[in-house]
């Protein structure tokens, strides 16, 4: 807040009314807008001063450097297509990344229902998502992906367990995975191939691996992971 | 629908979000020297140049203040059937969205000798304000001048 103030006293001079300093959270409390804004930062009032700000002018410098900037953001791979969005999630030690597109919904972990006679096998049992009963899979067992080792998600403090929604319109499917991180973009041009040495049944589905805050990610391709996932439900 | 908002002068102005491709700082313009009134000149997009028209130059007949809440901004102009090319706009005040109902516009009522460029318009709490159709901004001269299209009259 004093840093705004000072910007403002210096650049617009004394004619701001500074009214957060006078009555509200800074002064005497007294404006009745913040009964129901609770705070200034919540108020209109001090949304349309901050914006007030923006009515400087164009400091020496300014327009050159974003020119260049954009000029030169010819060679950032948004230039080439448009830039994908792959949704991260974690399993055990292993990060992945699933399109978009394919995730309808990520939700909490819920109660598994187990299947009679289907103890085994990739298929946890029947999950509720909101009133619709889907079919819950261990997309660690599909993978072959060891979860036993418990660990932290990058020295986050808390890490949530989370369900994934995917599939396509009439056959959808869950799975639970130890953490997702949230949407990332990325270019066409930032996958790398999987490489050939790599065996078991992840090769299948891996589509490419992405490059990601240091770690490599692999990422799913749709199509044969709903494929994989239909084989191991019948 | 999302809208985005800027001013001509005093009055408030809409643009469909949807249409908008990126809102960018003011960048230094290459000018067009000859260039048709409004166009001032092309700025460079990702190494792609891009027409530039100033809005308050067409609409008001003064240059937009150079001001950091002076925007450019880059609509989808559709050019062709299917088909988008870059077009900037400059525009003053150019740090809002809000939000509206479609319907809650109603036609001005002086239509007649009015640019073509001007849409319906919805009041809120200070005033007026008013949709601005971004495929009409350009003249059809100006516009094959600029995308050099063949010859179609809308």
């Amino acid at each position: 807040m004093s840093v705004t103030a000072g910007m403002q006293a210096t650049e617009q001079g004394p004619g701001i009314n500074e009214c957060w300093r006078q009555i509200g959270v800074s002064g005497d409390r007294s404006c009745p807008e913040l009964r129901e804004h609770l705070h200034c930062r919540n108020c209109p009032t001090h949304a349309e001063i901050a914006r007030s700000l923006l009515d400087r002018p164009v400091p020496a410098g300014y327009s050159e450097e974003w020119a260049l900037h954009f000029a030169r953001a010819a060679d950032r791979p948004e230039a080439e297509g448009e830039a994908r969005s792959v949704v991260l999630f974690r399993l055990g030690e292993e990060w992945l990344g699933l399109p978009t597109t394919t995730c309808h919904e990520i939700a909490e972990p819920r109660r598994i229902h187990s299947l009679p006679h289907r103890r085994t096998g990739a298929v946890l049992g029947i999950v509720n998502v909101r009133g619709e009963l889907l079919i819950c899979m261990s997309l660690s067992e599909l993978l072959g992906i060891n979860t036993g080792g418990q660990s932290s998600g990058g020295g986050k403090i808390a890490v949530f367990r989370r369900l994934i929604v995917i599939g396509r319109d009439e056959r959808r499917v869950a799975f639970e995975v130890d953490e997702v991180h949230g949407m990332h973009s990325y270019a066409e041009r930032d996958l790398i191939a999987v490489p050939a040495t790599i065996g078991k049944s992840a090769s299948t589905v891996i589509r490419a691996m992405l490059s990601w805050q240091g770690r490599t990610v692999g990422f799913l391709d749709e199509a044969p992971l709903l494929a994989m996932i239909d084989r191991s439900i019948a | 629908m999302l809208f985005l908002m800027f001013r001509l002068g005093q009055d408030r102005y809409l643009l469909d979000a949807g249409q908008v491709e990126v809102v960018l700082p003011l960048l230094t313009v290459k000018t067009l020297p000859a260039a048709p009134a409004g166009v001032v000149g092309a700025i460079n997009y990702r190494g792609a140049p891009v027409p530039l028209i100033d809005l308050s130059l067409l609409a008001l007949g003064r240059s937009a203040a150079p001001l950091l809440s002076t925007r450019i901004i880059l609509v989808r102009y559709p050019v062709d059937a299917g088909e988008h090319a870059l077009l900037g706009l400059i525009a003053e005040r150019a740090i809002e969205t809000v939000e509206r109902d479609p319907a809650d516009f109603v036609a001005t009522g002086v239509d007649a000798g009015m640019p073509p460029y001007l849409g319906p318009v919805a009041s809120d709490g200070r005033g007026l304000i008013q949709r601005i159709r971004a495929e009409a901004l350009l003249s059809p001269a100006i516009r094959e001048i600029l995308f050099q299209q063949p010859a179609t009259h809308s």
